[in-house]
């Protein structure tokens, strides 16, 4: 099976501190891989890596075979990737159906020729996105809170925006930075479903996270973290029954 | 009548280049206060196009505009891909050098101004179509602002505002974002220039100095960032309110000085009575069709 997200000898360092030190790691459609290890082992600098934020030193990134390498932060989510963020990054001066009418992969308003020379095409695409975003926040339970100001929202209702954001982009691979954190209750059991219905329409799904019961229920595969390396790779259960990784997680 | 005439005229241009300022600095959020160096820009180049090689003044004066679209890109793309502070440095040194440029060379009048620039309009069909041409342009600036900033294109820029990082992340081209609504603001600009210098017949480079940028942002910050009307009210205001006391007979070397300390006082009183400007904008972005956008 060949993947659709691939790297190969990916290294990135700051200073002295390695954030990334020769990562394979292959993202396949349909399957969820789970990142998981202490903090500052270099998951969220493996985000960074993949979606554009930050240039590696060496190795190879690939989406669908195009090399992303070089490739600016836009383009890499105009090819289909997406993304969100530990700390949300919602737009606050945005009402939550705004935050998802700007994140489409394609906008057809961004550029002001064709806004100016074909408002009709404008207005179709307004027309459908508004429509997808409606669907979007439906299908996770915001719906009725659409014409709210993003910021209004509580921290479990963010969380759900930024992903239902993440989702505008009908992505082939979607990186999910602690998607759970601080979420509880409902939001936990419509989170869960959503990720594994992306998955199962085809979506190479990535899911950085430190809640185990959540991300053993959901992921096809677990990935061990530490100090910018991949330590170990199996099922989530394994890893956790793994002493040696308990002691690295915790700390001694 | 003459006179009333004038001051209609240069509050319709300040409506434009306010308006277009907003754009720029309020919606766009890039910090430039070079905005009267495309104003100069524009009314140059549409005066020598017209005066030295004969290009009717139609065309000269959409040829103003179309230079200073094109100097603002050539100003923003490279500041803007550094960061978005390294524009305020490159646009006031644009601003300086290119006026000191103005100031040196001969064919353009240097210090002592452009002079007999044709006239436009005026003598033809009278001035009164010339002050009606200058409120149709303000009125369709305000228009065009209004409808970009509002639409999806405004959505978009508002989003960029608030998270450049995560703007970028969902596939919109931030650079180019920017570099638009920078042109298209001092396109703007360029054009109300070009309106200047076919009106008066006389430009020097003195008026668009670092006071007249000044001039713009007091009408825009004091008016309300960010909204339709604010700059409006501002231009409105701050250029009929220095005029308005012309009226009141002083002996000038009273009225100068009341002029700029009005000007002073005005922004020190909104400053504290008053700071998100007579026409406040409100927190969240709204379109158009929306009841609360201003």
């Amino acid at each position: 099976m060949t993947g659709v997200l691939e790297t190969r000898g990916l290294a990135k360092r700051f200073g002295g501190i390695v954030v990334a030190d020769d990562i394979d790691l292959t993202l396949s459609a349909k399957r969820i891989v789970g990142l998981i290890g202490p903090n500052g082992a270099g998951k969220t600098s493996l985000f960074n890596l993949l979606s554009g934020v930050e240039k590696p030193d060496a190795g190879s990134i690939t989406l669908d075979g195009k090399p992303l390498v070089g490739m600016r932060m836009h383009d890499r989510a105009r090819l289909g990737l997406s993304r969100t963020w530990q700390n949300l990054r919602l737009f606050p001066s945005l009402t939550l159906l705004d935050n998802l009418l700007v994140a489409p992969r394609h906008y057809a308003s961004e550029n002001l020729l064709t806004l100016f020379l074909t408002p009709g095409a404008i207005n179709r695409a307004e027309k459908v996105n508004r429509e997808k975003a409606m669907a979007i926040l439906e299908r996770i339970g915001l719906a009725d809170l659409a014409r709210s100001p993003a910021a209004d929202l509580t921290f479990g209702q963010q969380k759900l925006a930024g992903m239902a954001r993440a989702l505008m982009n009908d992505a082939r691979c979607l990186l999910l930075d602690e998607p759970m954190a601080g979420v509880e209750g409902q939001s936990y059991t419509t989170m869960q479903k959503i990720v594994r219905d992306v998955a199962e329409s085809g979506v190479a799904v990535c899911v950085v996270e430190h809640n185990v019961a959540f991300i053993r229920d959901l992921c096809d595969e677990g990935i061990f973290m530490f100090a910018g390396k991949m330590l170990a790779r199996g099922t989530v259960e394994e890893l956790i029954a793994d002493p040696r990784l308990t002691e690295l997680y915790f700390g001694t | 009548m003459e006179y009333f005439y004038t001051v209609i005229i240069l509050i319709g241009l300040y409506v434009v280049l306010a308006s277009s300022f907003n754009l720029i600095i309020g919606y766009g959020g890039l910090i430039s206060i070079a905005h009267p160096v495309f104003y100069a820009i524009g009314a140059y180049t549409s005066a020598l196009l017209s005066r030295d090689f004969g290009v009717p003044i139609v065309a000269s004066m959409f040829i103003g505009a179309a230079v200073a679209v094109i100097a603002s890109i050539a100003l923003a793309l490279p500041s803007l891909r550094v960061s978005g502070d390294y524009l305020l440095i490159a646009s006031i040194g644009f601003q300086l050098g290119l006026l000191e440029l103005i100031k040196n060379v001969s064919w353009t009048g240097g210090a002592g101004g452009l002079t007999n620039i044709p006239s436009f309009l005026v003598q033809s069909v009278g001035r009164e179509t010339y002050v009606a041409l200058v409120v149709v342009v303000a009125v369709l600036s305000v228009w065009l602002v209004r409808s970009i900033a509002h639409g999806p294109y405004g959505r978009a820029l508002s989003a960029m505002r608030d998270d450049e990082l995560a703007y970028s992340a969902l596939g919109r081209n931030a650079i180019a974002t920017k570099v638009s609504v920078f042109a298209l603001g001092s396109g703007l600009a360029g054009f109300a220039g070009a309106l200047y210098a076919h009106y008066f017949r006389y430009i020097a480079p003195e008026q668009f100095e670092i006071l007249q940028s000044a001039a713009i942002l007091t009408m825009v910050v004091v008016g309300g960032m960010r909204s339709t009307w604010g700059p409006v009210v501002g231009a409105v205001m701050l250029e009929a309110l220095p005029q308005a006391i012309t009226f009141l007979n002083l002996p000038p070397s009273v009225l100068g000085p009341l002029q700029g300390l009005l000007f002073t006082g005005l922004v020190l009183i909104f400053m504290f009575l008053r700071p998100q400007g007579l026409v406040p904008a409100g927190d969240l972005w709204r379109a158009t069709g929306d009841k609360d956008a201003r």
